[in-house]
């Protein structure tokens, strides 16, 4: 019975701790006895235990302390709580702080087998799950680069990208804005027959339609003013290889038709050029826009849309990527630190909350901006709830509708009293430069009693 | 220890011969000691009636006291029985195994022979322990801890492969002969 977890006793009470201790040996678990708070603390200190039965009633530091503690520094530890009939109300008090039971002394044996064996079964089903999990990410995200994924929806996404990678339709990749549309189209392109040429990509939403159609086309020397030499575009780039449209629902819809006849005559000029080229290239198209939608109102074309259409991946928002963000919060943490040499190790469990509670609008970007952020202002080895302060839920009688200037405000507002005041770092926080924010404290009129 | 029907003790060590292959002779009755009995709970505290019948050093054969005190252990509410692991000594008790011995209520549904089937098995699962045994998760085996009637009364009189060759090594280190 090795692999049954380790488990310390913390009782004050000698016979109670050392029958308890003994009952439990007896079951071929590894025990230690601590006889007060403190020791048991510090023996969690120096070494490991998968399961902690603390006395409630203790001198000293007590049990809820001792739970409190321990759960800080591991928040998955399983604790049963000890106590005797007069202190239910502390044990209840337990269960809301995060203790798995509670058992009242003395023990009905088939109670108290039900509870330990309750807690031990979960822990095996949690680490089977999570064996089990990896095992899936592992295989899921082999050529998926920086597509960190551990959710369902998103396990099924990356088994999509792998089906369609390997064949030479046209995708189009849809989601929300910071959903990993780029890094999706990248996988795509490094599981597929073409991994070994180009990847080119083009904006188009960042681009004017003259700009585009150069960019994408190329052109020839004196085609329009300013082209001294000619330029391949991008098309042309991308031979052999993918070419990623990104935002192509930002594409004018004279471009559109001229694209299609590309797609389809797989042949073009350069602008201002009169000489054929050909290109062979798999397309890859990624919109947050709800192209449907606009092929209906005609402002793009249905040929066009079923064209690159072919087939489609849609990326799933962040919300609805249960416990990815606690994967992806871990992941760019440790990218980041590393970039940045900080000592960064992890996060508080009320950090840990703020991120999951949050509704992430920006999704995938969005959460890596904000631990860029809060890597750069943390003082400590572990992220913090301080560090994320704006994400913790607004008071909601102030959840009304805001003008943008009122949004600002409060936002300002909110970032000087969580830095206390510190312009340089609320500046820092709020990804401005500090001129930049005192320019609006003054504008605004904040104060710290605004 | 107190005021046991012959019967029980003769029963237990008919079980303990059958099934452990360790000649058991019946002495005395024993007194348990004063401080194994809990005011409070109107129980018996079964460690130090462990420690009264260890004594003070290894004894030579595993002793196992029988009685009808309710007995229970400082964390638990009650015990059928008790044993020190390794340590050759193990008390069982008939006060929650049925309706006492000779007192059956005219009509009980409970027949004494139960309450025997349940005391042997008892002290067969404390003695092995008393041998150095843990308990055991294979079904049926005797090393299950039971935690109510009816998980004891599910047990058969065997232990597992695994626990009969514990049980090989255990009685090896005592001066028993070998089954």
């Amino acid at each position: 019975m090795s692999d049954l977890p380790r488990v310390l006793v913390i009782d004050d009470e000698e016979a109670m701790r050392e029958s308890l201790a003994a009952w439990l040996r007896k079951e071929g678990y590894r025990v230690s006895v601590a006889p007060d708070g403190a020791n048991g603390l510090a023996q969690m200190g120096e070494g490991s235990f998968e399961l902690l039965l603390v006395d409630v009633k203790m001198p000293g530091i007590d049990g809820l302390t001792v739970l409190e503690r321990a759960l800080a520094a591991k928040p998955d530890l399983p604790v049963v709580m000890i106590t005797a009939y007069g202190s239910i109300e502390s044990a209840v008090a337990a269960m809301k702080m995060g203790a798995r039971d509670y058992l009242l002394k003395p023990f009905d044996p088939e109670q108290m087998l039900l509870v330990i064996e309750k807690i031990v079964r979960q822990e095996e089903l949690v680490r089977e799950n999570e064996a089990l999990r990896e095992r899936i990410r592992q295989s899921a995200r082999e050529g998926m680069g920086d597509l960190v994924a551990g959710s369902e929806v998103m396990i099924d996404v990356l088994e999509l990208i792998r089906d369609v990678a390997s064949t030479d339709s046209a995708v189009l990749l849809t989601g929300e804005t910071g959903t990993g549309k780029e890094l999706a189209a990248r996988a795509i392109h490094s599981l597929s027959p073409r991994a070994y040429g180009p990847f080119v990509v083009i904006n188009c939403g960042a681009l004017s339609e003259t700009l585009l159609e150069s960019a994408l086309f190329g052109h020839e020397r004196g085609a329009f003013t300013g082209a001294v030499a000619a330029q391949r575009g991008r098309l042309e780039m991308a031979d052999g290889g993918t070419l990623f449209l990104d935002e192509v629902g930002e594409i004018p819809t004279k471009m559109q038709m001229d694209l299609l006849r590309v797609l389809e005559d797989q042949q073009f000029t350069r602008v201002g050029g009169t000489k054929p080229l050909r290109s062979d290239f798999r397309l890859v198209c990624a919109t947050h826009r709800d192209l449907p939608a606009r092929v209906k109102s005609g402002e793009f074309r249905a040929d066009f849309f079923y064209r690159i259409n072919v087939l489609e991946v849609r990326l799933p928002p962040l919300r609805d990527r249960e416990g990815d963000v606690e994967l992806l919060a871990e992941y760019f943490v440790e990218q980041i630190a590393l970039k940045l040499a900080k000592p960064i190790t992890g996060f508080t469990p009320g950090a840990v909350r703020l991120l999951r509670g949050y509704a992430w609008p920006g999704n995938v970007r969005e959460l890596r901006n904000v631990l860029e952020r809060a890597v750069v202002i943390s003082r400590s080895d572990r992220i913090s709830e301080r560090e994320l302060t704006f994400l913790a839920p607004e008071d909601p009688v102030e959840s009304l509708p805001l003008t943008l200037r009122e949004a600002e405000i409060r936002h300002i507002q909110r970032a000087l009293d969580a830095e206390g005041w510190n312009i340089t770092h609320a500046a820092r926080v709020l990804d401005v430069d500090r001129v930049t924010l005192s320019r609006k404290i003054k504008r605004y009129g904040l104060s710290r009693e605004t | 220890m107190g005021r046991v029907p012959a019967m029980a003790c003769a029963v237990v060590a008919a079980n303990l011969q059958a099934v452990l292959g360790l000649p058991t002779d019946v002495v005395a009755t024993q007194a348990p000691p004063p401080e194994a009995h809990l005011r409070a709970r109107g129980q018996h505290d079964a460690a130090p009636i462990l420690t009264a019948l260890r004594g003070e050093a290894l004894p030579p054969r595993v002793r196992v006291g029988v009685t009808a005190l309710d007995l229970c252990l400082p964390i638990l509410t009650f015990v059928y029985g008790e044993a020190l692991v390794g340590g050759r000594v193990a008390v069982v008790s008939t006060a929650r195994l049925g309706p006492r011995l000779g007192q059956s209520p005219a009509g009980s549904p409970e027949n004494p022979g139960r309450l025997l089937e349940r005391l042997a098995k008892v002290a067969l699962h404390e003695t092995a322990h008393a041998l150095g045994l843990g308990h055991c998760r294979a079904d049926g085996c005797l090393m299950v801890f039971s935690a109510g009637l009816d998980v004891l009364d599910s047990l058969g009189l065997v232990f597992c492969p695994a626990c009969e060759r514990q049980l090989v090594a255990g009685r090896q280190s005592l001066s028993y002969p070998s089954r």
